[in-house]
């Protein structure tokens, strides 16, 4: 039982760094995607560029690739529910 | 100096090699011949060990199960059959007695070999006292079916693809934060030293 704890801990901390790296990692990527589709055709001053960045980061945020994130964890818990069956069941 | 730079990537590259080596199933297709139980007291060859029985308790020595067989072309082979449970490396086998059982279901003896395909990984070192770990067997076809390592060649490509995938967030990382802090730090020791060293 111990063991399992241990496990589950390490999972969950592991897990969750690589979570918020990787939230951090799209939502750097998708800012950068907006500065560059704004420079390219610019249609104002600076102040309605900012307007444009954050208004695009406010769908990311509530966009389906955001949410995609979550899969960090989903996917390693069901490749160990696998790997419990296929080795000891199978 | 090149020496050392290239002696530790060459020692570098040859720890990852071999830790994938050691950790990554393989498949051996063998007869067994028998199976025993051996108690084991763990010294410097430890860390080649895996764990008790899940659920029991763990132990500075304990019985191990053992499988022995025999190779195709005549060699031995043994196999330890233990569980790894929660720890390293992450096969989560907690059904050694139910193994140690099938193999001793399929025993057989030279005039009437049965091949077997175990699963295994780890290796086996005389000097050391290690054996590999056996995960799981399944019935051969025969002694020399051919064996393709589907699983591996995914599991590598996973793991290289990790890799790039960091290297990339990285490399964002270094470009959205690192560089412009960079700038903002050149541009502040500009304003300092025109402020104060005109």
């Amino acid at each position: 039982m111990l063991a399992f704890l241990k496990l589950a801990v390490f999972l969950a901390v592991a897990l969750t760094v690589v979570f918020l790296t990787v939230s951090a990692y799209s939502r750097s990527v998708r800012r950068e995607r907006l500065e560059e589709e704004w420079d390219e055709d610019p249609k104002g001053d600076a102040a309605a560029r900012d307007a444009f960045i954050e208004d695009g980061m406010r769908d990311y945020e509530q966009g389906l690739r955001r949410r995609l994130i979550w899969l960090v964890y989903i996917i390693p818990t069901l490749l160990i529910l696998l790997l419990i069956y296929f080795t000891n069941y199978s | 100096m090149r020496y050392v730079k290239w002696s530790l990537i060459a020692a570098l590259v040859l720890f990852v090699v071999g830790f994938l080596h050691y950790t990554l199933p393989g498949r051996d297709i063998v007869r067994v011949t028998s199976t025993e139980t051996r108690r084991i007291d763990f010294g410097e060859n430890s860390i080649f060990w895996a764990s008790a029985d899940v659920g029991t308790a763990a132990n500075p020595t304990r019985d191990v199960r053992f499988i022995n067989a025999v190779r195709p072309n005549g060699k031995v082979i043994v196999y330890r059959n233990e569980d790894t449970g929660w720890g390293w490396p992450p096969y989560f086998k907690l059904d050694s007695s139910n193994l140690q059982a099938e193999a001793d279901d399929i025993k057989s003896t030279p005039e009437a070999p049965k091949w077997v395909v175990i699963t295994h990984y780890g290796w086996r070192s005389e000097f050391l006292t290690i054996y590999p770990n056996a995960v799981a067997l399944r019935p051969a076809i025969g002694p020399d079916e051919r064996l393709i390592p589907w699983l591996n060649v995914v599991i590598l490509a996973v793991l290289a693809g990790l890799v790039f995938w960091v290297w990339r967030m990285l490399a964002q990382f270094h470009e959205r934060v690192i560089e412009p802090a960079w700038i903002r730090f050149g541009n502040w020791r500009d304003d300092m030293r025109n402020r104060f060293f005109r």
